[in-house]
């Protein structure tokens, strides 16, 4: 059984960018680039959404002409429901954050 | 500099890419292509090396988990699943070893009962001689264990001999030819030959042993012996059940013919004590008794059918096999017929050990096939989860 354990920082960039995308296919080196997160950590998260339903991913071919396929990726609809409940998580947790961050400043 | 290190890092992780189980392989191939898309060499670089580390890990972790489930499944034997092929190892896909216990588990039982019975001592000391005698050939026939026997057919046209000089020479009683003197024993070829021809016919039905098969049906019919004529016929057409072919249908029909033939000559031989109807009589000689005997006929014929369900090799002989010892049973239930084993006689005891040291000996199928088989369920089991176990884990 899976553990209910709370999403790395690196997951949640990582899904708010796929999400963020709005169901338009994403390549790895973009993701990375969007995100800030490095290959070495990358990968290793998009094998996971993939294994547990929350990615897809699919070889696509670029548009110029020549160029072999690259694989690309997307939230599934389950992913996106993940997605938009981390979201939300963090956008609840935010104030809170704000209020101690202007506490202690003031 | 960076061009030169986005080289290295390139070929490395093709070169780490062999290590990946082949459900993440196309990870390397998506990772390699976003490294050929970035523009900028140190970049390519970077993104690169962090490649390298996730697919080395990921290899190692698979590599991990395989070493684990073997040793898991080294001490825990996984049990064979419905849709896989019985085991081939154990004794019970041996019939020839297992023919070997059973034997001698019979004659054991068949001596209990003969001293329960009160039967002279030298009835024991003749069955036992024989098993003594059986077990030996047993270990010289050691050889037809693996590859049928190469000269079956002319051994059976041997026996088919003997068969056909006892029926025209043999020992005369009550208008039957069906025994030979062998020193203070009379031995009845038939208990003998015939089992040895239909496991020998089983494993090689030739021509040659075709026509063995024929002449030793006219020989049954000839002496007569209506109990091994109805057996030579129950052996052949299981046999022609289990692999049908042309030749074992012309040998089925003559057996068959042989035995109507026997059917219309009257068997006008007596019951002889400790021999014959001893399935009925053990039970009034103590219920022991009556168990013995029953247990040791049923022995007969547990190597072939164990044999069958554990998957042991050429099933056919195997069929011939229990139906022939099914058939002597049953002669023996409906008929003045000797009680196989259990009852006095060295000639069931010789042609029980001597049909059981000529079946195959099962081992063969271990050996070659059923190791790989292990082995191949081994990868599946470390191999699939992979994925499974990524799926369980947190992101």
């Amino acid at each position: 059984m899976t553990r209910k354990r709370a999403l790395s920082p690196h997951a949640r960039a990582l899904l708010a960018a796929l999400l963020g995308a709005h169901g338009r296919w994403s390549y790895g080196y973009e993701l990375a680039s969007l995100t800030g997160i490095k290959s070495g950590t990358l990968y290793p998260l998009l094998i996971r959404l993939e294994a547990q339903g929350h990615l897809e991913a699919e070889w696509q071919q670029p548009a110029a002409s020549g160029r072999p396929p690259r694989h690309a990726y997307r939230l599934t609809a389950a992913g996106e429901r993940l997605a938009r409940g981390e979201a939300s998580l963090s956008a609840s947790d935010r104030p809170a954050a704000g209020w101690r961050a202007g506490e202690a400043a003031s | 500099v960076n061009a030169a290190r986005r080289l290295i890092a390139s070929r490395l992780l093709a070169a780490a890419s062999h290590l990946l189980p082949p459900d993440l392989a196309r990870w390397y191939r998506a990772m390699a292509r976003e490294v050929a898309e970035i523009p900028d060499d140190g970049a390519a670089a970077s993104f690169a090396a962090g490649c390298l580390r996730v697919v080395l890990a990921v290899a190692v972790a698979a590599r991990v988990r395989a070493v684990r489930a073997a040793v898991r499944d080294l001490l825990v034997p996984v049990p064979p699943s419905p849709w896989s092929p019985p085991m081939t190892t154990g004794i019970t896909a041996r019939p020839r070893l297992l023919g070997l216990l059973c034997g001698a588990l019979a004659v054991g039982m068949g001596m209990a009962y003969m001293l329960a019975a009160g039967a002279p001592p030298r009835y024991l000391i003749v069955n036992l001689a024989a098993l003594i005698l059986g077990g030996a050939l047993w270990l010289a026939l050691a050889r037809t264990a693996d590859t049928p026997p190469a000269k079956a057919g002319l051994a059976s046209l041997a026996l088919a001999a003997a068969l056909l000089l006892t029926a025209l020479s043999g020992l005369a009683l009550e208008g039957a030819s069906r025994w030979v003197s062998v020193g203070p024993l009379n031995v009845q070829v038939s208990l003998i030959a015939v089992p040895l021809m239909l496991v020998l016919y089983a494993r090689r039905p030739d021509a040659v042993g075709t026509a063995a098969i024929v002449a030793a049906a006219a020989a049954l019919a000839l002496q007569p012996d209506r109990a091994m004529a109805g057996v030579l016929a129950a052996g052949l057409v299981a046999l022609v059940a289990a692999q049908p072919a042309r030749l074992a249908l012309i040998a089925a029909a003559a057996s068959a013919l042989a035995f109507v033939s026997t059917l219309l000559t009257p068997d006008t031989l007596p019951a002889v004590p400790f021999v014959d109807r001893i399935l009925y009589t053990a039970f009034d000689v103590h219920l022991l008794a009556g168990v013995a005997v029953l247990t040791g006929a049923a022995a007969l014929v547990a190597p072939a059918v164990i044999g069958v369900a554990s998957g042991a090799d050429e099933r056919p002989a195997l069929f011939a096999f229990a139906a022939c010892w099914s058939a002597v049973i049953a002669a023996a239930a409906l008929g003045n017929s000797p009680t196989p084993l259990v009852g006095y006689g060295g000639s069931a005891v010789l042609g029980y050990l001597l049909s059981v040291a000529l079946l195959p000996g099962g081992a063969r199928a271990s050996r070659r096939g059923g190791a790989p088989a292990a082995r191949s369920d081994a990868g599946h089991g470390t191999g699939h989860p992979v994925s499974k176990l990524q799926a369980a884990r947190p992101i």
